[in-house]
């Protein structure tokens, strides 16, 4: 039971820093970013990268891998984004072909032999008498000091007085003279920049491969759905749902069946509750 | 006024919309040009039939055979997604079902081959009536995501069930459709036939009509009193049963079926190949999914590269062109010649 | 716009005209013999086949070649799934229509790629995947599926044997263990090594199976099946594992220090620079191998083989790398005894094979499946040691060093 609560804290505060950027993009932009996941596998591999090919050391490498998702995020909103966002379709279009583009690219390069990334650490912990492996729990000071740092810059500052008016209403926002578009850049890069950051953490104990951004999608996804598209509480809200959940189901039931709670967790949000916990009521 | 006068009113009126509204105004028209497009079909139809003839080998006409079925299966998706509005990103739900459906009655149960098709279409139907259609009150991403959550589910599934259906190695020892390529080819050729002409017919006729009424505003057909939701469900099971009969032929040309049937992959496949086509055409969507099938062969020897240079053309195309390619251009074509 | 259309119009001529082109090979009595090599060719054991296959064609192409006719090697990638073997076995068999294949690494794929190969009538020498099912055909419809053979690996059966006889004569008394935990992959292989294994167990004695599971190779999280593995008060885990999920589960013992010693098979593992790529995380672990990762004579051809392949291809050979070359010699060997290629009189050929091998000894049972005992193919297990040296301790007669004890545990 005691490993259920511990494991479940840590993929709370992984899932989190994922969920965050992918609902911030929405609230912004309107904008579903089938890329979302490949941020994650960008992050994961340009560490990889850095680390075992060029030897930069791993902190070093995380923090030159978390920048170059950021970069990639901002190219794909001013390239993609920004020129189709009027037609939901084209948008997601656009972002899925990207991903699938990224995967090619990865498998073109790396091929589908599966790669590894060091852990920043080898020690482990107990916690309530639980062996946890140190990664996890660096793992998890990182992401609560990330969605803490991203908390602070949204309601307390003005560049996210800005955001919060964006995603309210755009236009509106527009009018007011905020520049929308860059808004809507910089949460992206900052959106990326989490996602690579969740990964860089995550990969040490995960497989490497070129496929690995369909799961973290599916996963934000099924967390901001429950939470609600564009609200942040419900986005940390679901966070801890959904990783509790699969975690609990995992101990009980087995790891081919956790995996079935996101998907679940998506259709049957939408089905029965369109707007999620905590969401705008939004226009399903 | 009758419901197809409605919807011309309201598919007219409507600019802006983020599909093809190009096609209404096609509508309202010129006979000579259909007619040329219906013989140009037909040219293509017989050009493609007498392929084997000229086919180097085997392999080449089992590529063939591929880009039929892809063709046939971007059509159905087409007929749901390119015209009312509601995309769907699981399609591959359907053509998975399908394909399971046949593949399990012949390797586990031995029936005839005819019976296990047709059974994978009900299948297809049955699984659009009990996950598509509560979905479908849901728009655009949500749509979308919807649909990609239920083949996701299924795909789960597959491996979670895998004492019956062969979980990851999937099953195998499934009867092929005909021991002659060629027999097979000209049998997917006929499925694809009739798909696109049954699926161009019913969109050309006052119930397609509404169709894309809906898609244009379909709060104002509600407000007209048009059911709306009868003709969705309509173009869902529609877009089901051909997915479902062209999964149950998939199982037997390619000899086995593993999860892989049930992944984004294939629903981005078959959305990739509707949209590169023309989406809300029909026949756009089938010649991008022959044609990119054929392309995507012909790129092999590229090997690693070749999924690479596919999606990098790709890319900017879609940006430039937000509504497809292949019929928009036809389209634009023929604007230039009035 | 209209250049759109022109790239559209010159992509469609494109795609019919190249979707045509392909080597249209000659019938099968002239030319060179095309030996068409399927397999992962992007993992190390797929590209074993291919270098394994050069190697033998080399030699065999300067003594004179087969019956006259140089040996040419056509690799194929499977890529691990059915789908992309099903089109890479077309390729080969449709339109580079190659002589014979020898290959194969995934059971899963092979299974799917078996009818077009007896459709085809062409010989296959399987050479990596280990599913019973692949030859149990054979003896079901021999008419149809006789084309088949199995050189390498033993099967899965005979693998849950070799694995039940590691458990019984090396870790009951050298770790005093009594119960142990099997856990493997849901695939066709492992379901076959599962049930053997434990019957042998069975027949042994005084060992009890105490935890098994099979899990899904997209598994990332194994937190649960140790804790279950732990509960259940295993004394040794055995993993059965031959795909990348295996690096996830190696890395999250290590980095868990699951308090039990481990080991079984592991195909990942026995790549020569597996331990090293993680972090040393495989030290402690037993790796099964059919084929000696190390300088062991199993037979006179053994050594000469292991340096000349290490020599030309700057790695070691993996186990498929030995059954390619066996496999080639093998083919040669029985169509000279035809003296023929024709597929119908070199088959009768082939069953008659008694050949000392790279690997050791290959005799085919009525099955065509490589026969297993200590006369024939046989297992033997490797451990992965401090600095990731490796030290065969399993059997003794071969044995090159002890059993250390996980790092964590000393």
């Amino acid at each position: 039971m005691a490993d259920v609560l511990v494991l479940g804290a840590v993929n709370s505060a992984v899932y989190a820093m994922l969920a965050l950027g992918f609902t911030l993009i929405f609230g912004v932009g309107r904008v579903v970013n089938l890329a979302h996941g490949t941020f994650y596998a960008i992050g994961v591999y340009v560490a990889y990268t850095l680390v075992a090919v060029t030897r930069l050391p791993l902190l070093a490498g995380a923090a030159a891998a978390v920048l170059a998702a950021a970069a990639v995020g901002i190219g794909l909103e001013r390239l993609l984004i920004q020129p189709v966002r009027r037609w939901t379709f084209a948008v997601l279009i656009a972002t899925v072909v990207f991903a699938l583009l990224t995967q090619e690219i990865i498998y073109a390069f790396y091929g589908y032999t599966s790669r590894n990334i060091p852990s920043f650490t080898t020690q482990t912990l107990s916690i309530l008498g639980v062996t946890v492996a140190g990664q996890r729990a660096i793992t998890f000071a990182v992401a609560v000091l990330a969605i803490a740092v991203v908390w602070i810059l949204i309601y307390r500052t003005r560049f996210g007085s800005a955001v919060l008016a964006v995603a309210q209403d755009r236009e509106a926002a527009v009018y007011l003279g905020i520049d929308a578009d860059g808004v809507s850049r910089t949460v992206m890069a900052l959106s990326a920049g989490l996602a690579a950051a969740a990964g860089v953490l995550v990969a040490p104990v995960l497989v490497v491969s070129p496929q690995m951004w369909t799961l973290p999608l599916v996963k934000s996804f099924a967390i901001v759905i429950l939470g609600g598209l564009g609200s942040i509480p419900g986005s940390l809200a679901a966070s801890v749902l959904l990783a509790y959940t699969e975690t609990a189901v995992s101990r009980f039931a087995g790891s081919a069946f956790s995996d079935l709670v996101p998907l679940v967790v998506i259709l049957f949000t939408l089905l029965l509750r369109p707007s999620g916990l905590l969401g705008q009521t939004v226009e399903p | 006024m009758k419901p197809a006068e409605t919807a011309t009113a309201i598919a007219g009126v409507s600019a802006g919309a983020p599909h093809r509204t190009a096609s209404a105004g096609a509508d309202r028209q010129n006979a000579g040009q259909r007619a040329a497009g219906w013989a140009a079909g037909a040219v293509i139809l017989v050009g493609l039939s007498v392929v084997p003839a000229f086919a180097r080998n085997g392999y080449t006409l089992s590529v063939f055979t591929q880009a039929a079925l892809y063709a046939a299966m971007a059509a159905g998706w087409d007929v749901l997604s390119g015209y009312t509005g509601r995309e769907n990103f699981g399609y591959a739900l359907f053509v998975g079902t399908g394909a399971y459906t046949a593949a399990l009655l012949d390797a586990r149960l031995h029936l005839p081959l005819p019976a296990g098709i047709a059974a994978a279409g009900g299948a297809s139907v049955l699984a659009a009536a009990l996950a598509g259609v509560p979905a479908l009150r849901l728009r655009g991403p949500y749509f979308a995501l919807a649909t990609l959550a239920a083949a996701g589910i299924m795909e789960r599934f597959t491996l979670i069930l895998w004492p019956v259906t062969g979980g990851e190695d999937g099953i195998y020892e499934i009867t092929p459709l005909s021991l002659s390529g060629t027999v097979t080819y000209e049998a997917t050729l006929v499925f694809m036939a009739v798909v696109v002409l049954g699926l161009y017919t019913a969109t050309r006729s006052p119930w397609g009509m509404v169709l894309r009424a809906i898609r244009a505003s379909e709060t104002a057909c509600e407000a007209s009193g048009l059911n709306t939701t009868t003709y969705k469900i309509g173009a869902l099971l529609l877009s089901a049963l051909t997915a479902g009969v062209a999964g149950g032929l998939y199982a037997h040309v390619q000899e086995h079926v593993g999860p892989a049937v049930y992944s984004v992959e294939f629903s981005v496949t078959v959305i990739i190949m509707a949209f590169v086509g023309g989406v809300g055409t029909i026949w756009g969507a089938a010649a991008g999914g022959f044609l990119l099938t054929l392309l995507g062969e012909s790129l092999r020897s590229l090997g690693p590269y070749r999924l690479l240079l596919y999606s990098a053309i790709l890319l900017p195309v879609i940006i430039a062109s937000p509504r497809g390619i292949v019929a928009p251009v036809l389209d634009w074509l023929k604007e230039r010649q009035r | 716009m209209r250049q759109r259309v022109i790239v559209l119009v010159v992509a469609v001529v494109v795609a019919l005209g190249t979707a045509g082109v392909g080597p249209s090979r000659l019938g099968a009595q002239a030319g060179p013999l095309t030996v068409g090599a399927p397999g992962p060719m992007q993992l190390p054991v797929g590209q074993g086949i291919n270098y394994g296959l050069q190697l033998a064609a080399g030699e065999i192409n300067s003594a004179g070649g087969i019956l006259g006719r140089k040996v040419t090697v056509v690799p194929e990638d499977e890529a691990e799934t059915p789908e992309v073997g099903l089109a890479a076995m077309r390729k080969l068999l449709d339109s580079d229509k190659v002589d014979v294949l020898i290959g194969g690494q995934t059971s899963g794929v092979v299974l799917a790629q078996l009818p077009q190969i007896a459709r085809a009538k062409t010989i296959y020498l399987g050479v990596g995947a280990a599913a019973p099912q692949i030859t149990a055909q054979v003896q079901k419809e021999y008419e149809r599926y006789k084309y088949i053979f199995r050189v390498s690996p033993v099967n899965s059966t005979y693998l849950g044997y070799g694995l039940a006889d590691f458990v019984d004569e090396f870790v009951r008394p050298k770790l005093n263990v009594t119960k142990v935990a099997i856990i493997g992959e849901n695939l066709v292989w492992v379901q076959g090594v599962l049930p053997a294994m434990e019957r042998r167990l069975a027949e042994k004695q005084g060992i009890s199976v105490v935890y098994k599971e099979l899990f899904d190779i997209r598994t990332t999280d194994f937190s649960p099946i140790f804790a279950k593995i732990r509960a259940a008060g295993a004394q040794f885990v055995v993993p059965l594992m031959s795909h990348a999920s295996s690096d996830v589960v190696v890395k999250a013992y290590a980095s868990l220090k699951v308090p039990i010693p481990w080991g079984g098979i592991d195909v990942k593992g026995q790549e020569a620079d597996s331990c090293d790529k993680l972090d040393g995380a495989s030290v402690g672990e037993t790796v099964l191998f059919g084929s000696p990762p190390i300088r062991v004579a199993i037979t006179p051809r053994t050594i000469p083989f292991i340096d000349k392949y290490t020599e030309r291809f700057k790695r070691p050979p993996v186990y498929t790398s030995f059954g390619a070359y066996d496999a080639l010699y093998i083919y040669k060997a029985a169509a000279e005894r035809a003296g023929t290629f024709d597929a119908e009189k070199v088959i009768p050929a082939l069953e008659k094979t008694d050949y000392k091998g790279a690997s050791g000894r290959v005799v085919f049972d009525e099955a065509h499946d490589v026969r297993y005992g200590p006369s024939y193919a046989f297992e033997t297990m490797v451990q992965w040691q401090t600095g990731c040296k490796r030290a065969l301790i399993w059997p003794a007669r071969l044995a090159t060093g002890g059993y250390v004890p996980l790092p964590w545990l000393r």
